[in-house]
């Protein structure tokens, strides 16, 4: 559904994209992460058709955003990093203005404007002026703007920030409840436990091209059924090194950090080499507390990938 | 209708300004009005006065103040037009939506535009004092509001320019007032500066500066050609005169707020520094 290839983009000789590639297939729910000033609202903003690239392809549902910007715009919906409200308006005015804006006229535009305030809970509301609202219940306001014309994608921009935790769970349902519709989303944020939570895949993105892990992935797979590598915690009375020796004797399996009564080990492959690594301490005689798979969460695989390009 | 113009529309009549200044506009231009009629009958005894000479005194003391005030003003309506758009962070979503560059750009500046129409339209009872006592047709009337009209058609133009190529309101508006303060009063100064200078390497010289404005040379006269109160000058004038000069200034004029048109289109085109 979304399909960019090499993308360059440069703000007065400073490449912001440098060669981006990424592929977003019909209804995923798509993450994009990276430090600040990675590049990833440059991309949301060309994708959106508001920025016009300078090398490069970028394809919407087929559509060309650089050439076709009408028939792209009519396909996507863009929620900037801030969004901004009129805040001299109502809130039914403030959708009517933008289902106009998007063409909907008459009992079209009643239809979607209505739609637009049960979506973002705001019915009570439609009366009160914009002014009024939380920054969450704007935030709602926004994306229900953005969903008037039914968009096939949804290109979000940060759209957690400033959100309280119970605002920012009602938006991951609500992103996940769209996904469910068969909308497209593809979503760049920095509060990665969400984007853990929802999304099917991450792209990872820093100083305007793919970033890799340690295995060279450019695209991370969070709903892998079965993930090859697992990592085992373990814990233990007494000198850990005879269970090192023991781990590193096993294989498939290695020990990736080892301190006093603490080691936490590698291993490649099924279940049964997890139960022939535990079966082979207990026999050894190692005195085990705790044997704990533990997945490796996005933060520690971001970390891995960015930490060492920190400056 | 347009969408933009609906919204713009609304939004302006809800701010305290879409009622404060009409008023305030009104009260200086009363005190202006009644300042001349005083000053033009008080140096002769009322007996002496021709009712017409009072009419046409307060006729072009209202033109003028009238076009001045407005050239005050339109900077006001159009500079923040596309900025405050910018500021409030709701350019990204007008661009993103169906409506064109165009219809973005027209809606402010019909917006803007109107709104000043809706001073100088508020000035008519003002004018009609000037009616009364005669000496002023409906042909001086009609030119004067004319050439007004193209003013700050031009001129809210470029208010919306400045708006398009600039982030913040301020620097906008202040860019506007520039340009207002340049076209008004740096082409007079110019103009006279230039035609002192002329006089003086000719005294002695035939020269016919006396004679009617076609005789000063070309180079000296093309700056007030931009001034727009040259430009409403010319209006009054009997056709024959000055009107070749009037269609100049209007040419002028328009050439400059179709520049001024194309320019801020590309800008919202580019969108670059959203």
């Amino acid at each position: 559904m979304i399909d960019v290839e090499r993308l360059s983009k440069s703000f007065n000789g400073t490449r912001a994209l440098d060669g981006f590639t990424l592929h977003v297939g019909a209804g995923e729910l798509f993450g994009l992460v990276g430090p600040n000033g990675a590049g990833k609202t440059t991309l949301m903003k060309v994708l959106s058709t508001l920025l016009p690239m300078d090398s490069g392809t970028a394809q919407i549902d087929g559509l060309n955003v650089n050439q076709q910007t009408r028939e792209v715009k009519r396909l996507i919906g863009y929620l900037p990093d801030q969004p901004g409200v009129y805040q001299d308006m109502s809130v039914r005015e403030f959708l009517e203005f933008f289902a106009d804006a998007f063409q909907l006229k008459g009992a079209r535009n009643r239809a979607a404007v209505d739609r637009a305030l049960k979506r973002s809970g705001l019915v009570d509301r439609s009366e009160a002026s914009v002014e009024q609202l939380s920054f969450g219940m704007k935030q709602r306001l926004v994306l229900a703007k953005t969903l008037l014309h039914d968009p096939k994608v949804l290109l979000l921009d940060e759209p957690a920030t400033g959100l309280d935790p119970l605002a920012r769970i009602e938006l991951r349902e609500q992103l996940k409840q769209l996904q469910a519709e068969g909308i497209t989303i593809l979503i760049s944020s920095h509060i990665l436990s969400d984007l853990e939570d929802i999304c099917t895949q991450i792209a990872l993105i820093g100083e305007g091209r793919n970033a890799t892990d340690a295995e060279g992935h450019s695209v991370l797979q969070l709903r892998a059924p079965q993930d090859p590598v697992r990592i085992y915690e373990i814990e233990l009375i007494g000198d850990s090194a005879p269970a090192v020796n023991i781990v590193n004797s096993i294989a498939g399996a290695r020990t990736l950090e080892s301190s006093a009564g603490r080691l936490v080990a590698e291993i490649t492959g099924a279940d049964e080499q997890a139960a022939a690594l535990l079966r082979a301490l207990v026999v050894a005689g190692v005195n085990i507390l705790r044997f704990d798979h533990r997945a490796l969460g996005l933060e520690e695989r971001y970390r891995m990938v960015f930490r060492e390009k920190r400056p | 209708m347009n969408p933009m113009i609906r919204k713009e529309l609304r939004q302006r009549m809800r701010e305290r300004r879409g009622w404060l200044l009409p008023s305030l506009y009104l009260v200086v231009l009363g005190a202006v009005v009644t300042f001349a009629y005083f000053l033009s009958t008080s140096e002769r005894g009322a007996s002496g006065i021709q009712g017409s000479t009072v009419g046409v005194v307060l006729f072009l003391t209202l033109a003028y103040s009238q076009l001045g005030l407005l050239l005050l003003l339109v900077p006001i309506f159009s500079a923040g037009s596309i900025t405050i758009e910018k500021e409030q962070r709701t350019l990204s979503g007008l661009l993103t939506s169906l409506l064109t560059s165009g219809q973005i750009w027209w809606g402010k500046f019909v917006s803007s535009l109107l709104f000043v129409l809706l001073l100088l339209v508020t000035s008519l009872p003002v004018l009609s004092m000037a009616f009364a006592f005669g000496g002023v047709g409906p042909w001086e009337v009609f030119s004067a509001t004319l050439t007004t009209v193209i003013i700050l058609a031009s001129m809210s133009a470029i208010g919306l320019y400045c708006s398009s190529a600039f982030q913040r309101s301020v620097h906008a508006t202040a860019v506007t007032y520039a340009t207002v303060v340049a076209i008004s009063v740096v082409t007079a100064i110019l103009f006279f500066v230039r035609m002192a200078m002329y006089e003086t390497g000719h005294r002695g010289q035939a020269v016919a500066t006396g004679g009617g404005w076609y005789q000063i040379p070309l180079d000296i006269r093309v700056p007030m050609y931009l001034n727009p109160f040259f430009f409403l000058t010319a209006s009054f004038a009997p056709p024959g005169q000055l009107y070749p000069a009037w269609i100049t200034s209007a040419c002028v004029f328009i050439a400059l707020g179709v520049l001024a048109v194309v320019l801020t289109l590309r800008n919202l085109r580019r969108r670059g520094d959203l």
